[in-house]
């Protein structure tokens, strides 16, 4: 799309507000400031004012009329027009003061029917009453089309609206037929370039009643004040460049009238009139006109602004309804991707994605997670972090093309100062046929300055580019921004008030365990103690009185077992895990030799299959082994022959091993209760035990980041089955 | 050779002396048992500091509860195991934690042994019994144990 700025931008670079002539429909005089002298005058002035100015002599006319110009310039009023008689009749004054002087524009007043200021005015009122339920910009400008020219008598006016990039569509239009029509075309922005449109945007209407015109040149062309060529910028006599003259021939126009449409400050769009034949538009009408333009300039900024405040209303109802529901989730990016909907009509969009620490989490229509990265690396290489818009990601960043069918429009807000974190939303490219009016982008010769000889339409298929975004969406996006960066924020707090608030109470749990681990256990110790002295002691005891001596015995043995499980319970999750290679082999071997310790009379099949190395805690492991080996030894203890198997395999992640036995089982509908702290499955007379101990192993292999599962059948034995996760192979231990 | 100097027993819980006595007795060891009653005590013994020693006690064999009144066990093991002359005497610290700080920090200060004093009477009379038989009548103390004994 460059080639289309280089066209027409020579233009810019034509003297045009110092074209040193002025067109010949009027007559150009300037005084001195102070002394009222004359400093210039057009070639033409002595002949169609009657009166000869001559170059440092006061203006020889009324005096009354001198004294009023003398006030008008002590009044410090910029501009002043009036109808004045000079010799050769009556005249409209058009003056302005410049740094150069008082330039008087004289334009003969001719004898046309709209004498009276009735009729303009009416229909200046009735215009208001017509546009004023008009909704759109649209209607506006399809009402001011016909009223201007109704107003001018030209054969077309057009309502020529700019784009963002300064090209131009005309976007509403009146005629009588005799010009084609233009409806639709686009203009490229080089065909009024910047120094037009900056003079448009100061001077609000030009008129050019004839583009066959002889200029008449300014005598002496260069300003005595500073030395300057004479500024013409105010003056409507101004003469016009050639090339834009040669513009309006290609367009087989010999009149043309345009009057800008100024909106907060900036050029919205002009009011174009054309005319096949000279047409000389009367200053009165022409001012009736410039009235109008304003009005509608007005009018296209309150529809506007409305447009965008009622955009903004809804936008933040979306808004409000989303942070609700985000700040009800745990992370907001969850809080967003439960919410699609929400999310993608805070900005009209069809794809939206959020980018944290390297996570990519998207909805709707976006490109690939690694194109989103992509994208999040460029952005944190850009000036504009905190929010970022486009509607052409290709044209900025020619990568973007790659997924420019997804991703042509491109909104995103930063959410972090140090890392590429982003929310981002995004418009699918549309691809569109825009009509422009002439190939925009045929080389222009750039020795004659010509411009584009031809009006045929020239249509171009516009890629890599999706639906702008409104202000109001981007504004939207930005206040959401700082929203979710508070929750952020806010959620960190809570966070790390949370980990406080959960350091102290694991401080006040060691405590308490400690105490527990000296107080609780000694009394225990000191029962079962005692209680055996006594027993050794009294050696004439009953048996019932023995029984009732074991009893106490093994209840305070029981207890202080218990406390101890407790114990290494509860300091399992307060101990680090310090991890190695474990020979699982010699950690069953162990636990087999640990268990049969205290038992006789049992004839038990044991089946140990060669067992792959382990990854963990080895001391943690061997109580996991210790576990259940003797739980498989315990539940095995009513049936003649136990036969306990250990077997074991390896998987991409994981090193499982088996332990299986031919006990009791268990009812599996329990199965969720198995690996509870104090969860029995079986009575406490049938098979001794705190319910701790798969609590305690399940825990184990949890801190390993590994899993644990059961499964049995009531008298069918019992399967359990553990992973662990394999070493990470290029990880150093730290 | 029997090592025939006195067990030092510091403890504080009445209970626990009881029970570590018979213990003791029960493996009939010709040792005599002196029980102190907190850390300061012990160090008065072991250090021949306060009025009614003056000369300082070398123990067969310290038995130390961690937790006492006064002056705690790892200070105690701390003052003993720091003072060049009393450095060799085999401290075995006894006691009801299981805290791995403990153990870490005691074995930091330079104990003997650590023992979790078990639950189980039985395993608790057998723990006993292989402590008091271990230092009493089956290591040889260090040549640096005799000469202070002598002296």
């Amino acid at each position: 799309m460059s080639d289309l700025h280089t066209d027409l931008d020579i233009c810019a670079q034509e003297p045009i507000q110092v074209p040193g002539a002025i067109q010949p429909f009027g007559a150009l005089v300037v005084l001195d400031t102070s002394t009222l002298r004359v400093l210039h005058r057009s070639a033409n002035a002595a002949a169609m004012l009657g009166v000869t100015p001559a170059i440092g002599e006061p203006l020889a006319i009324d005096p009354k009329l001198l004294a009023d110009v003398s006030a008008w310039m002590s009044s410090g009023q910029i501009s002043y027009a009036r109808q004045v008689t000079l010799p050769a009749g009556r005249f409209h004054l058009d003056a302005h003061r410049t740094q150069q002087g008082l330039l008087l524009a004289f334009e003969a007043i001719e004898q046309d029917p709209e004498t009276s200021t009735d009729p303009v005015y009416e229909e200046l009122r009735r215009f208001i009453d017509r546009i004023q339920p008009a909704s759109d910009v649209r209607e506006v400008g399809q009402i001011v089309a016909q009223q201007v020219r109704a107003m001018t008598g030209f054969n077309r006016t057009l309502i020529y609206r700019f784009d963002p990039d300064w090209n131009g569509t005309v976007i509403a239009e009146d005629g009588d037929g005799t010009l084609p029509s233009y409806l639709d075309l686009r203009f490229p922005a080089a065909d009024i370039p910047a120094q037009a449109r900056a003079l448009y945007q100061q001077n609000r209407l030009r008129l050019i009643p004839d583009a066959d015109y002889a200029p008449v040149p300014i005598e002496p062309p260069v300003s005595p004040v500073d030395g300057e060529k004479l500024n013409l910028a105010s003056v409507s006599l101004r003469s016009v460049s050639p090339v834009h003259l040669r513009y309006m021939r290609n367009m087989a126009t010999q009149a043309s009238m345009s009057i800008s449409l100024v909106t907060d400050g900036r050029l919205w769009g002009l009011i174009s009139c054309h005319h096949q034949t000279p047409r000389h538009i009367s200053p009165r009408i022409r001012s009736a006109c410039d009235f109008l333009g304003q009005l509608v300039a007005q009018q296209i900024s309150a529809r506007e602004r409305m447009a965008e405040i009622g955009q903004r209303i809804a936008l933040k109802r979306v808004e409000s309804e989303l942070l609700v529901k985000v700040a009800r989730t745990e992370s907001f990016q969850t809080g967003l991707t439960a919410n699609p909907l929400l999310w993608l009509s805070l900005t009209d969009a069809t794809g939206a994605a959020v980018v944290m620490a390297g996570e990519v989490r998207v909805t709707g229509i976006t490109p690939s997670d690694e194109h989103i990265l992509e994208l999040a690396a460029w952005l944190q290489t850009g000036p504009n972090r905190q929010v970022f818009a486009t509607n052409s990601l290709a044209a900025q960043w020619p990568p973007a093309e790659r997924f420019a069918a997804t991703a042509s429009g491109v909104l995103a807000v930063s959410i972090s100062q140090l890392h590429p974190s982003y929310i981002m939303w995004f418009r699918q490219e549309i691809v569109h046929t825009v009509t422009w009016a002439g190939d925009p982008r045929k080389p222009a010769d750039p020795t004659s300055l010509s411009p584009r000889s031809s009006f045929e339409q020239w249509k171009e298929l516009v890629r890599c580019k999706a639906q702008p975004w409104r202000p109001s969406e981007v504004e939207t996006a930005n206040d959401f921004r700082t929203s979710i960066i508070d929750f952020v924020l806010r959620r960190a707090e809570e966070r790390a008030e949370m980990t406080e608030k959960l350091q102290l109470s694991n401080k006040e749990l060691e405590a308490f365990s400690y105490s527990v681990s000296h107080d609780l256990r000694a009394p225990f110790r000191h029962i079962v103690g005692y209680a055996e002295l006594l027993r050794d002691r009294e050696t004439r005891l009953d048996e019932t009185s023995r029984r009732y001596l074991d009893t106490i015995r093994d209840a305070a043995l029981s207890a202080g077992r218990l406390v101890d499980d407790l114990l290494a319970f509860s300091q399992l999750n307060r101990t680090s895990l310090i991890m190695g290679r474990v020979d699982m082999n010699k950690l069953a071997a162990e636990a087999r030799a640990s268990v049969m310790l205290g038992i006789r009379d049992r004839r038990i099949d044991w089946h140990i299959a060669s067992l792959p190395e382990g990854w963990g805690d080895a001391t943690m492991l061997r109580q996991v082994m210790l576990n259940l080996l003797s739980n498989a030894v315990k539940y095995t203890s009513q049936r003649e022959t136990a036969v306990i198997e250990l077997d074991a395999y390896r998987d991409d992640a994981y090193t499982i091993y088996i332990v299986r036995d031919n006990g009791i089982g268990f009812d599996m509908r329990y199965v969720g209760k198995l690996f509870g702290v104090f969860q029995r499955l079986h009575r406490v007379e049938d098979f001794e035990g705190t319910g701790i101990g798969l609590a305690l192993t399940k825990r184990v292999i949890d801190r390993h980041g590994g899993w644990i599962k059961a499964e049995a059948a009531l008298n069918q034995g019992a399967t359990f089955t553990f992973a662990l996760p394999r070493r990470p192979q290029e990880t150093p231990l730290a | 050779m029997p090592d025939l100097r006195p067990i030092l027993l510091v403890e504080d819980n009445p209970r626990d002396v009881e029970l570590t006595m018979a213990a003791l007795a029960k493996c009939q060891l010709a040792n005599e048992i002196i029980v102190a009653r907190d850390g300061a005590e012990a160090l008065d013994l072991l250090l021949g500091q306060g009025a009614s020693h003056n000369r300082p006690l070398v123990p067969a064999v310290v038995l130390l509860d961690l937790k006492l009144p006064k002056v705690d066990g790892l200070e105690v093991l701390e003052r003993v195991k720091s003072d060049p002359k009393r450095a060799h005497v085999p401290v075995v610290m006894l006691t009801s934690s299981r805290e791995e700080l403990d153990l870490v920090r005691s074995y930091d200060l330079g104990v003997n042994a650590f023992v979790v004093k078990p639950v189980d009477f039985g395993a608790f009379f057998e723990a006993i019994q292989d402590l008091g038989m271990f230092w009493a009548v089956l290591n040889e103390p260090s040549p640096e144990a005799r000469q202070s004994y002598d002296d």
